[in-house]
Formats: C-alpha cells, structure tokens, sequence
C-alpha cells in the first residue's frame, strides 16, 4: 500500500499534473462561490477540453473542480448568506449567523479546516477499501454485473430528491437514449435517422452540456438574482471555546459524510443536511443552532468535503457512477479511451495512485487558495449574471465544438439544452437520466452476455450468489420506498433542504 | 386548476411519448430471441418500461392530482436556442468572432437589463479570452476571422 501511494505521490507531484490540480481547484473555488453554476455544468462545460489533455492531468483537474467547489460554497454561505453549492445550503444558517456576531473569520477557518481535515480522511478512505473493493469486483460474472448497477440505478433514485416514479422512469429514459448508434453485437443501426454522427453513439458530453449547463442557465435567467451586501473579515482565528466545540463536529460530520458520500445517490448534499440534523439532536446546546453554533458550520462542512472524497469510490473500483458528477467522470474516462471498471487499477496505476494522491495535494492547496484570498472571492460576487450567462454558453458551444471539429455537436448541444428545460418544468430530475444513459450501453452488453451463457434462461440472475444478493437489496430498497411512513420522512427531509 | 396540467401528468405524457417514438422508429429492429438478442430486444423491452411508467405517473396525477405546471418564460430559451444555432451556422463558414458576437449579443437579449455597452465590452473581453484559452492555450485550429486569422 506505501509503494502504492509513493506511486501515486510521484505521479501527483510531476510539475504538469500539479498545475492541472491548481487549474482545477482554482476553477472549482471560482464556481463554488458562483451562485448559479455548479460543479455539474463545469464539469460537462470542460468535459471536451480534457480531450485534448493526458488522461492523468484530465482527470486530476476535474476531481479538483469537484472539491472545489465544496469549499468555495462555504465561503459565499458564511460571508453573504448565499449558498453557491447546494451542499452548503445547511453552512448558511449557523454560518451566516456567526459572520453576523464577527465571527466571520472564524467561521471561515473551520469551514475550511474542517473540510481539509475530512478531505484527508476520505483519501485515506479510499486508499484502504480500494484494493479489496478491486479484488472483489474481479470475482463479478456478467449476471452480476448487471444486477450490480441494477442496484446502483435504484439506490441513486431512492437517494434522489422528488418523486420515485418519476426518476425511475428518467433512468429508463436515460438507457434507451444509451442505445443510440451501431449494436456491438449485430452492427445494426439503432435510433441513428442515418447521421453518420449518430452512428459511434450519441456524445456523452454535449448531452450533459445541454441538459446541466443551458437549462441552468436558462433557469437562472428566468428568475432574478439577488445580491447583499458582503460581511469585512477580521481576524481568521477561531477562539479556544470555538475550537473545542468544533472538533468533536468535524469528526462526527466528516464519519457520517463519508459513509453517506459512498452511497449510490448520496454525495455532498446528503452528507451536509444529514450531519447538521446529527448535531442539533446531540448537542447539549440545541437552541443555539441558527443563532449561529460553530458546530453547525464544522459539522456539515466536514461532512459534505468527506462525502465528495469517497463518492470516488465506487466509480473507482466498479465503474458504476454514484452521482451526476461521478456519471460525468466516467465519460471524462471513456472519452481518453480508459473503460472504468476494476481493471483501471490493475492496468493504470499510475493513474489510479496519481488521482487518489492529488486529491490531498489539491485539498492542501485549497485550504491556502481559500483563506488568504477570501477578499478576491467575494469580490467575484459582484459580477453580474448578465455577464456570465453568455460566457458560460459560449464556452459550452467552443467546446462542443472541440470535440470533433463538427458543428453538429452544438446542434445537439441546443437540442438537449431545450430537452433539459423541459425536464426542470416538469419536475424530472437530470442526474437519473445520466446515469442511466452513461451505465446503459454496458449494461445491455452484461444483460446479453448473461443470457447468452445461460442459454436465455433469466433464472441466471438469482442463481448466482452475488447477484441474488444485490437482487434482493435492490428489491428492498424499492419496498422501503413504498412504504407510506418511509416516504413521509424521506420528503420531509428533502423539505428541509428546499426550505 | 386544470388537473392535466400538473407536472406529472405532462411527464407522464412525456414517457409515453417517448416510449411510442422508439417502438416506431425501432420498428425495424430484430427482437430476436432470449438466447440470441437481436438488436431490437433491449430496445423494445425499454419502450414498454417507459410506457408502463408513463401511463402509471398520469394515472397517478390524474386521481390524486399533483403540483401545477409553471407558466414557462419563452424568452430565454427561444433566445439562448436561437443563440447556439446562430454560433453553429457562423462558426464554420465565417470564423469564431462572427459566431461569439452573434451567440453573447442574442444571449443577452434574455437578460431583463439589456446595456449595448456591456455587451460590446463582454464581447470583446470574451474574444481575447477564448483566443488565449482555446487558439493559443489548447493550441486548437480554429480560424478567428475566416480567411483574415
């Protein structure tokens, strides 16, 4: 394992792969502090450029966006009260208050203390189960396969905000639109109305420029932004009460984030909410929380930066996409040629190892680019959307056209862009329909392998062992769904986020 | 409030619709058989998930109701699609600074305060910007001016 992570450091510490680590955590700050475009859209807005970069340096960057971005989100929450991420809507409630108290600076350094000490832990997360993660997927049958991301599919929709119907049938959705272009098998044309374009497949990243980059926008230009008035940093030292009441939080806030970032569907956002509710029911203070309680900004903080960490991990060792965001590094990965999967460590270590370990650098880094600079920042506030919707629009039309030197690219970019919109208007969640179009066309290939091994008996699914168990998780988690008490809480703790 | 104008109703509607489309246009596809799949298997097999999921959601919307729909703003993104295809359609035949002039002038007519001055100056910050990032940065071919640079 040491010889794994000093291949890593070295990979992570070549001057090239360094810049790319800054470059990406200096853009993920940058969007965190935007209010009105989220690591997503950068994400699927940048996808393209990456294509013209060394695989290792891709990757490295959008990892660091991703980051990012969780600790540009606290830094607009506590100073203006203005969540840029929604991972950091919880940070506005106790944050804010603080600022208000002058305790701006401190809430400033443990927001940004705590996410580095939970960036850290999560790194180490992933270090210790990736190997064993690996050495199991390797014992995985098509069958299995199948039933795994079957698992996924359900679990990322059940996590999902909104209704359970609705996003399953944006998972459906999501895989038959992943069937567009020639089948493996029979080289049959599918879904392609004869456009040469069409016939590789349907491009990944114009699809989630279109469906998260412009309908943001376009809602974003719908409703008007508000701006208040920033809050002046004082000191950035949190006082010895502070502190002691802040450590505990980040340890419980960064356990609890972590094991809920590893989750399919959870990530950031459920890690924050999910750690904020913790520490209200076991402080003894609880009449504190929204007047401005120091754990209620190092807990969520901590908890959402872990939970970005080990979100990794499943994309990491099975392939199988665990958020939009991770959906989105898989197609940053089949776009350099690398099919994610367990044999990406096997095979590429240098790239496995170099991610992981650039992941502490650029948290390390994050923690000098935030706190000194927090002025540059919040001056960025001011900038208004007018500005930045057509940049934003512009970059995702140069860089679907980047992609194959083909006009057709920002056509599809346009169309998907409307496609989106419609989504948003009637309540249809994108992150399903991504993952279930970036899992779809293997998924297809597992399913038919399995069949075919099993001479078309189906029973193969609940005939192995590993898949009837992921089978019969899958199934529970559906009944749970439908039970009434459970679906109560589950909107209940959705209101909360909304609210 | 009409009931078939609830969000879910119109997704469902939506499900349906895109599940009719891909029996149509896959009509031509082999389902094959379980042992050997055709191309069509899978694809049919998915047309009538979404088929049965859509009819389920209106059903369900229709009975018990559900949220109404927003009245949708047409002008940003009327704008913001006639944006991009203006970009498409000038990009290859007149060069990048033509196609980014029309894309940011267009888009920020969505916008409700619309300054001519800003835009000239967001125009022009912009080009310098994508000429770094893209023509010099990403060493990329892209002609700025056709037939000038």
């Amino acid at each position: 394992m040491l010889s794994n992570l000093a291949l890593g450091m070295g990979v992570a510490l070549s001057l090239q792969n360094l810049f790319y680590a800054f470059v990406g955590c200096m853009v993920g700050t940058l969007i965190g502090v935007l209010p009105g475009i989220g690591p997503v859209a950068t994400i699927a807005m940048l996808l393209p450029i990456t294509f013209h970069l060394p695989p290792v340096a891709a990757l490295i960057m959008l990892a660091g966006i991703y980051y990012g971005a969780q600790y540009g989100g606290s830094t607009t929450s506590i100073l203006v009260n203005l969540p840029g991420e929604a991972s950091s809507v919880v940070t506005c409630i106790d944050g804010y208050q603080m600022a208000r108290k002058g305790r701006a600076g401190a809430a400033l350094s443990i927001a940004a203390l705590g996410s580095f000490f939970a960036g850290t832990v999560g790194t180490l997360i992933i270090v210790l189960f990736a190997e064993p993660l690996t050495q199991m997927a390797q014992k995985f049958g098509p069958a299995d396969y199948c039933s795994l991301m079957a698992l996924g599919l359900v679990a990322a929709v059940v996590l999902a905000n909104g209704s359970v119907l609705k996003a399953i049938a944006m998972v459906f959705l999501g895989l038959l639109f992943g069937l567009v272009g020639t089948d493996v098998n029979t080289g049959a044309q599918r879904f392609t109305f004869e456009i040469p374009e069409l016939s590789d497949g349907i491009d990944f990243a114009p699809i989630a420029m279109g469906l998260f980059g412009i309908a943001e926008i376009v809602v974003n230009l719908e409703r008007k932004m508000s701006r208040s008035g920033a809050i002046k940093v004082t000191s950035l030292w949190p006082n010895r009460e502070e502190a002691r009441r802040a450590w505990p939080a980040v340890i419980r806030g960064t356990a609890l984030g972590a094991v809920l970032g590893v989750l399919p569907g959870g990530g950031p956002t459920l890690g924050a909410f999910s750690s904020y509710t913790l520490e209200k029911k076991v402080s003894r203070r609880p009449a504190e929380f929204g007047r401005g309680a120091v754990e209620g900004v190092a807990a969520p903080e901590s908890a959402n930066n872990a939970a970005a960490q080990t979100s990794f991990i499943p994309m990491l060792t099975l392939g199988i996409p665990s958020n939009a965001v991770m959906a989105l590094m898989v197609g940053a990965m089949i776009i350099q040629g690398i099919q994610p999967g367990p044999e990406v460590m096997t095979k590429k270590p240098d790239l496995f190892w170099g991610m992981i370990a650039s992941m502490w650098i650029g948290n390390l880094m994050l923690v000098i680019i935030n706190l000194p600079m927090i002025g540059m920042w919040v001056k960025l506030l001011t900038v208004p959307y007018r500005f930045l919707a057509p940049a934003i629009l512009l970059f995702c039309a140069i860089g679907a056209y980047s992609l194959q030197n083909s006009i057709f690219h920002v056509e599809q970019v346009a169309i998907f862009g409307v496609l989106g919109y419609i989504f948003v208007r009637l309540g249809c969640e994108g992150a399903p329909f991504l993952l279930g179009l970036v899992l779809g066309p293997q998924m297809e290939e597992y399913f038919r392998r399995a069949m075919l091994l099993s001479r078309g008996d189906p029973a193969v699914f609940v005939q192995r062992p590993i898949s009837l168990g992921l089978l019969i998780t899958t199934a529970i988690l559906l009944i749970l769904m439908a039970l009434p008490s459970l679906r109560k809480a589950r909107e209940e703790a959705f209101q909360e986020e909304e609210g | 409030m009409n009931r078939f104008l609830s969000k879910d109703f119109l997704a469902g509607v939506m499900f349906i619709a895109f599940g009719l489309a891909a029996l149509w246009f896959g009509r031509n596809l082999a389902p094959g058989t379980p042992v050997r799949m055709g191309p069509g298997y899978v694809p049919h097999m998915l047309s009538y998930i979404l088929l049965v999921l859509g009819f389920l959601i209106s059903l369900i919307a229709t009975i018990y109701g559900g949220e109404p729909i927003e009245i949708p703003q047409f002008r940003p993104i009327a704008l913001v699609t006639i944006g991009l295809v203006a970009f498409a359609l000038l990009f290859e035949t007149t060069g990048m600074f033509p196609a980014l002039a029309a894309l940011v002038l267009i888009a920020s007519l969505g916008s409700e305060e619309f300054k001519i001055l800003e835009v000239i100056a967001n125009i022009v910050v912009l080009t310098i910007l994508c000429v770094l990032v893209f023509k010099i940065g990403l060493n990329m071919n892209i002609d700025v001016l056709r037939g000038v640079w």
